[in-house]
């Protein structure tokens, strides 16, 4: 059914609405962006946090009144599910007052605490690594781009490049809106995002590159080009992204708690990815004049070249 | 017929040829893979302390009664020579064991060591499981962040007051040292200008790095002291390269096996602890700065240092010798029952030693303790302070004794830092990380899980959808997480982590790609009206330009990822990189000698010629 879609003049319509939806989801994820923020977690505000488990079933407000009384510092106790909390404090913090609690609950017999990971960053180390991950973002996306400029035509480069950025932008955007955790790992796996939509996207670039260079096509419209390149690979779009989706929801759904934030962003990633191949990567280099002719002279050039070969 | 086969020859040998160095390749990683099926086994290793002054370490049979007292019940305890290897049955309480052990027999070393459970001819291979990550494994992660600024300070401060001294010894009147905002400088009267040259040159030759800039100012000619920017990252690199030393040699004094030390970034170190459990003990000697110097006393002039008990006394600011020349350090007890620390040096502190006291006989010698300590606003400040002065009795030689310890505990510190060597600069942890051992199984076992999970789902898609082709892809794909495992876990320095099992996860749902892509090929190739085989031909040709594309882009955000993410997202990049690699050779090469076989072979039965 989407393959006759897909064909004709209905074809374009969708990518073009398909994109008008997205410029609108990256408006909402920018405005959430700028008035929410981020919930940077550990690795980037710095600060202590110990994981615990309780024996029993404990109420996290009973519980956080038992804190209080042997804290005297701030902190912020969040339940994690199944007796397991997670207690956060700020990076200023002496050692010392930390560990009182924490006897405190592992001695108490009504909630007989077991410590399963502690952890302390210094505050300098988490703006450090921000920095590092901009860096490491930018640079992947800048190194990306220009291979890709020189393996394709610019307009096909730019639509890849547009629609990566679309992506990080919707995966950031639902981060912030569901106040999710954003780490180290969630940081990774954007990395990972840039990879995975690039591969959607060079995939149906390629195929409309191919399809441009046989002269027979001379006479069809960029856009019919385009659609006939994205519905022949279609099939295969979505065969891949529907096995990653399926092994990154197994990692949400088994890996536990460290990976949740991960697999969020990978399995959100993954579904705006595949979206932004069709409707952003192959949709804008026709609003950016692309057609058959960018081809024709490169081609044109090599074969001259060949010719003047010895 | 006859032309036939001559085509087809050398096509044949060609065929075979690259199939036997693949099936070479494949083998070769399915053995490396293997041992990863024979987990490592944590044992607990007990022996006597070797530094301490009394040999009691109980029998096996008395240790494992007490083990299985205490709750930790043991599976198998071995007296093998000096040490008690016991192995528990929940590997995971063994740091808990090593605690309780500790406790109840104090003279005692436990450490706790990895025992491979491969088959010995694996063994000998030198092959060996992936090495778990901390998160994996639990364990203590700390960061320390080297004051390279505190120490480049120090380390002019020290020029300064050695300047002040060479000044006095070469009788350098009309010379006077000034320190300065950013170091120190000399000034020459000009009836002392061509004393200046031997003091700037010896500074120089104590001091290789510093730089010196001379300027005429009316008649007084100047001579300022720095670091160039060269001479410092000169002096950066050694301090860290001594701070790494040090680290690790301390590491294993406290008789941690297994340790991954490293720097990172420009100032940084990171210390995984693996099997450790309690942090205070490694955090207390990882982060001391304790170091110990000898001093001449000084009448007059010299560098004012507090003493322990109280009041001041001048010393001459160069050490006779310092704590890096002590070979070996125990602790002991003198004639009252005070602890006390027995030293031995090496040749030239020997030397040092022997001259010194032989010309000083009667006079007093101080020793000089320093740490860095944090003062209220957070900075860091030396602290030194001279513990002791005693009188010169004899002629010392290389071995001799320092008194007057606080404590018992004082005293083993001071001995294991001086065996393991001082740091020359303020270390501070910044990040500090325990992962419990229960954590660190459950992590495994969660993403072994989801691994299974991801992957049945993937190869029952894939035989379902493709039928015959998909029973291609699969096996491809079982190659390709073998191969994958294969290689990390030949490849050292590839660590095993959460993320990183993600990884593995991640590439075994894009590692049907590649096989999808040629796949819809072939597909396209048929309809075109090819036969079997040359639309197998066809779709593995046309489709390398797309997988090799595809996967180089991935390929650099792995690369960029590696190089600058550390810990568990370089884990992550690892695996993605090396995933990229063996699906690329799996899905591309590995399948299609195998699809060109089985048709091959279908065309030959079904008594067609492959290439009509």
């Amino acid at each position: 059914m989407l393959n006759t879609f897909l064909k004709g003049e209905a074809g374009t319509r969708l990518r073009f609405s398909g994109m008008l939806l997205s410029a609108i989801l990256v408006l909402l994820s920018v405005f959430t962006l700028s008035q929410k923020g981020l919930n940077f977690g550990l690795d980037f505000t710095g600060g202590y946090l110990t994981e615990f488990t309780t024996s029993q079933g404990v109420e996290l407000k009973q519980l956080e009144q038992f804190i209080t009384k042997n804290h005297n510092g701030e902190f912020e106790l969040t339940a994690q599910g199944n007796n397991h909390f997670q207690l956060r404090e700020a990076p200023s913090g002496s050692t010392a007052n930390s560990n009182d609690w924490q006897s405190a609950i592992t001695q108490n017999a009504d909630i007989n605490a077991e410590v399963l990971s502690s952890a302390y960053i210094g505050s300098q180390v988490g703006d450090e690594l921000f920095e590092q991950g901009c860096l490491a973002l930018f640079s992947a996306m800048i190194a990306v781009m220009l291979y890709l400029a020189v393996r394709f035509e610019w307009r096909l480069a730019v639509g890849s490049v547009v629609a990566l950025v679309h992506d990080l932008l919707l995966v950031l955007g639902l981060f912030s809106l569901l106040s999710i955790e954003f780490n180290l790992t969630v940081l990774a796996s954007l990395l990972a995002i840039i990879g995975y939509s690039l591969n959607d996207s060079i995939i149906v670039g390629d195929r409309v590159r191919e399809l441009l260079r046989v002269k027979s096509n001379n006479a069809l419209s960029p856009a019919s080009i385009i659609n006939s390149a994205i519905k022949s690979t279609l099939t295969r779009t979505l065969i891949t992204s529907g096995t990653t989706l399926a092994t990154v929801a197994s990692v949400w759904l088994l890996a536990g708690a460290p990976l949740q934030g991960f697999a969020i962003a990978l399995f959100t990633g993954i579904v705006v990815g595949t979206f932004s191949s069709i409707c952003i990567a192959a949709t804008l280099p026709e609003l950016l004049g692309l057609s058959a002719k960018n081809y024709e002279e490169k081609q044109d050039a090599e074969t001259q070249a060949l010719l003047d070969m010895p | 017929m006859l032309s036939v086969k001559k085509d087809q020859k050398p096509f044949m040998a060609k065929f075979k040829l690259s199939y036997i160095a693949m099936l070479i390749v494949l083998i070769l990683l399915a053995i490396s893979a293997l041992p990863n099926l024979y987990p490592n086994k944590s044992w607990l290793h007990v022996n006597s302390a070797p530094h301490s002054e009394t040999q009691a370490v109980p029998s096996t049979q008395a240790l494992v009664t007490f083990l299985n007292n205490q709750g930790l019940d043991v599976e198998q305890g071995l007296d093998k020579q000096s040490t008690i290897n016991i192995l528990l049955n929940e590997p995971t309480k063994s740091a808990q064991a090593q605690a309780v052990i500790k406790a109840q027999y104090p003279n005692t070393q436990v450490k706790i060591v990895e025992h491979a459970t491969s088959p010995i001819w694996l063994q000998e291979f030198g092959l060996s499981p992936i090495k778990l990550g901390l998160d994996l494994n639990g364990g203590v992660l700390f960061v320390l962040d080297v004051d390279l600024d505190k120490a480049i300070d120090e380390q002019l401060a020290s020029a300064y007051q050695q300047a002040k001294s060479i000044i006095i010894k070469q009788k350098a009147h009309g010379l006077k040292a000034q320190q300065t905002g950013h170091g120190f400088e000399i000034n020459a009267l000009p009836n002392a200008v061509q004393k200046l040259t031997p003091v700037i040159d010896e500074l120089q030759s104590r001091f290789a790095n510093l730089a010196v800039t001379t300027t005429n100012n009316g008649n007084v000619k100047n001579a300022k002291f720095s670091y160039s920017e060269q001479g410092r990252s000169n002096f950066d690199k050694k301090v860290m390269s001594q701070t790494l030393t040090t680290l690790r040699s301390r590491i294993e004094e406290l008789g941690i096996t297994e340790a991954v030390t490293q720097r990172q970034g420009t100032q940084r170190i990171r210390i995984e602890l693996p099997g450790v459990q309690d942090p205070t003990e490694a955090k207390r000697i990882i982060g001391a700065t304790a170091s110990l110097g000898f001093y001449q006393l000084k009448e007059i002039g010299g560098q004012t240092f507090n003493m322990q008990s109280g009041g001041t006394i001048n010393l001459d600011p160069v050490p006779i010798f310092t704590g890096e020349h002590i070979n070996n350090a125990n602790i002991g007890r003198d004639d009252w029952g005070k602890p006390l620390v027995q030293l031995s040096l090496d040749g030239q502190g020997g030397d040092a030693m022997s001259a010194f006291s032989k010309a000083n006989i009667g006079k007093p010698m101080a020793t000089v303790y320093s740490e860095y300590s944090q003062n209220a606003k957070g900075e860091t400040v030396k602290k030194s302070e001279v513990i002791n002065v005693a009188n010169i009795a004899q002629h010392l030689s290389s071995h001799f004794s320092i008194t007057n310890m606080k404590s018992q505990q004082a005293a083993a510190d001071l001995a294991l830092l001086l065996r393991a060597g001082s740091l020359t600069a303020p270390v501070t942890i910044v990040h500090e990380q325990t992962i419990g051992p229960s954590l660190g199984q459950e992590n495994i076992t969660n993403g072994l899980a989801a691994l299974m999970l991801g992957m049945g789902i993937t190869l029952a898609f894939m035989a379902m959808w493709y039928r015959r082709l998909g029973l291609i892809a699969n096996v491809a794909l079982l190659l390709n997480l073998t191969s994958l495992v294969g290689l990390m876990s030949l490849l050292p320095g590839v660590v095993l982590t959460l993320p990183g099992i993600a990884g593995l996860v991640l590439t075994i749902g894009m590692a049907v790609d590649t096989n999808v892509i040629i796949f819809e090929r072939i597909k396209e190739e048929r309809r075109k009206g090819r036969s079997a085989y040359q639309a197998i031909q066809e779709g593995y040709k046309q489709a390398a330009n797309t997988i090799f594309d595809a996967n180089i882009t991935t390929m650099i955000t792995a690369l960029i990822l590696y190089g600058i993410g550390y810990g568990p997202v370089k884990g992550f990049a690892i695996t993605l990189a090396l995933g990229l690699i063996t699906s690329v050779f799996t899905g591309v090469y590995v399948s299609k000698v195998l699809s060109q076989t089985l048709y091959l072979k279908l065309a030959k039965k079904a008594g067609v010629n492959a290439h009509a």
